[in-house]
């Protein structure tokens, strides 16, 4: 029964882990994307014939972007919290703070 | 039962790993995946408390692991749980070999305040009066086995006081240049203002306060200052080289692959006075924890 609970313990560690990878992963992922593409469209954006254009697209890729990466960090919010490992308190009964923030 | 014995172990390795990147963040959380400490004898788990063992020697040889590694580095290949501390059992007679496992990522001062604590509980419950106690410390294990001496004898703990050898294989006393270069990089990419160059220093910042003290080699309470090595002991350094040819460029570049010679001797460290030191160029890193050259010097020295 121990063995069966430990066992249980680790894979919702592990989904714990992956759920939080998948939602930092996604914020992440979205600040690079969109900064990237923000280097093209501030290219863009000097010239004086495109710049209407242009900004419409950005809007638009932005807010597709934007959507996307939160869809997925949404998933891996919802993953950490099926998993529904509870932080560990200290001594005292508060919770470490500092470290929880760490992600 | 194949497959579940393999899948427990690598479950043991993911943990390892996982510790060894995330262990203080995994254990905050409560986390499953983080490695508790663990003591193990002949492959079986060694309860401090309690310890039960059909014949305990007067001589403990405690092996310890680095970074994101398990109590099984030690092991020689394809010869499962002979290591350098069975080894010396088998030489020294009336000697138990012992193994640790512990979350490498944690802050290596609270490994080594648990560490000293646990020692401390096996030696008291020890079946028979411990004479002598042996710290086999690879990597990170050896800035352990430091840590470990220094709280122990702080403490005021009875095994602190007996004959002590503590032998440093591979450990970056004075920091690893992969941590070192994590560390620079990680600040200078979040220096530039542009947000995928920070997005990477913010990951490389993600490593565990266990990769951090391993950049300068810190094994103490933040505020505590340099501690020289435990008086009364006796203290051995082991270090690796890649190539054969001690003077190789890339020796002088990767070291070990992780670990510099210079650091693995803790050539920077002040007041230090090492009882012997030894050199295998053409052994890297890992190997180090397991190579019959290294085991033939520690029967020199130990025995």
């Amino acid at each position: 029964m121990t063995h069966i609970n430990s066992n249980l313990q680790w894979w919702r560690g592990l989904a714990d882990v992956l759920g939080h990878g998948l939602q930092h992963g996604a914020t992440k992922l979205k600040r690079v994307h969109l900064s990237v593409a923000d280097e093209t469209f501030r290219a863009l954006d000097a010239i004086p014939v495109v710049r209407p254009v242009n900004r419409t697209v950005r809007a638009c890729h932005h807010g597709i972007s934007k959507l996307s990466y939160s869809s997925v960090s949404c998933a891996g919010r919802l993953v950490v919290e099926l998993a529904g490992v509870s932080p560990s308190q200290t001594a005292d009964g508060s919770v470490d703070e500092e470290m929880m923030n760490k992600s | 039962m194949v497959f579940s014995v393999s899948a427990g172990k690598i479950q043991q390795h993911i943990s390892a790993i996982a510790s060894g990147f995330l262990g203080d963040w995994l254990e905050a959380r409560g986390n499953g995946l983080a490695v508790p400490m663990t003591l193990f004898a002949g492959g079986k788990v060694l309860n401090a408390g309690h310890p039960e063992l059909a014949e305990p020697g007067s001589t403990l040889c405690l092996s310890l692991h680095g970074l994101m590694e398990l109590e099984s580095v030690w092991d020689f290949p394809g010869r499962d749980e002979e290591h350098y501390g069975s080894q010396l059992a088998q030489t020294l007679g009336d000697t138990t070999a012992l193994k640790l496992r512990f979350n490498s990522g944690r802050p290596i001062y609270r490994n080594g305040q648990d560490l000293a604590d646990l020692i401390e509980r096996l030696v008291m419950n020890w079946p028979v009066p411990v004479k002598r106690l042996i710290f086999l410390g690879h990597s990170m294990g050896g800035l352990l086995i430091r840590s470990a001496c220094y709280y122990g004898s702080a403490k005021g703990h009875s095994w602190a006081g007996k004959s002590l050898d503590c032998v440093y294989i591979g450990s970056p006393h004075d920091g690893s240049w992969l941590a070192i270069g994590a560390h620079k990089a990680a600040s200078q990419l979040n220096k530039v203002p542009r947000d995928y160059v920070k997005v990477v220093g913010e990951v490389i910042d993600l490593r565990s306060e266990g990769i951090r003290n391993l950049s300068r080699g810190e094994v103490f309470e933040p505020g505590t200052e340099e501690q020289p090595l435990l008086s009364g002991a006796r203290h051995f350094a082991v270090s690796g080289a890649i190539m054969r040819a001690e003077r190789h460029l890339v020796n002088a570049w990767f070291g070990d692959a992780l670990v510099h010679r210079s650091s693995a001797h803790g050539a920077r460290r002040k007041g230090w006075e090492l009882t012997a030191k030894a050199s295998f160029p053409g052994v890297d890193h890992v190997r180090l924890a397991h190579h019959p050259m290294v085991s033939k010097q520690i029967q020199e020295w130990l025995v």
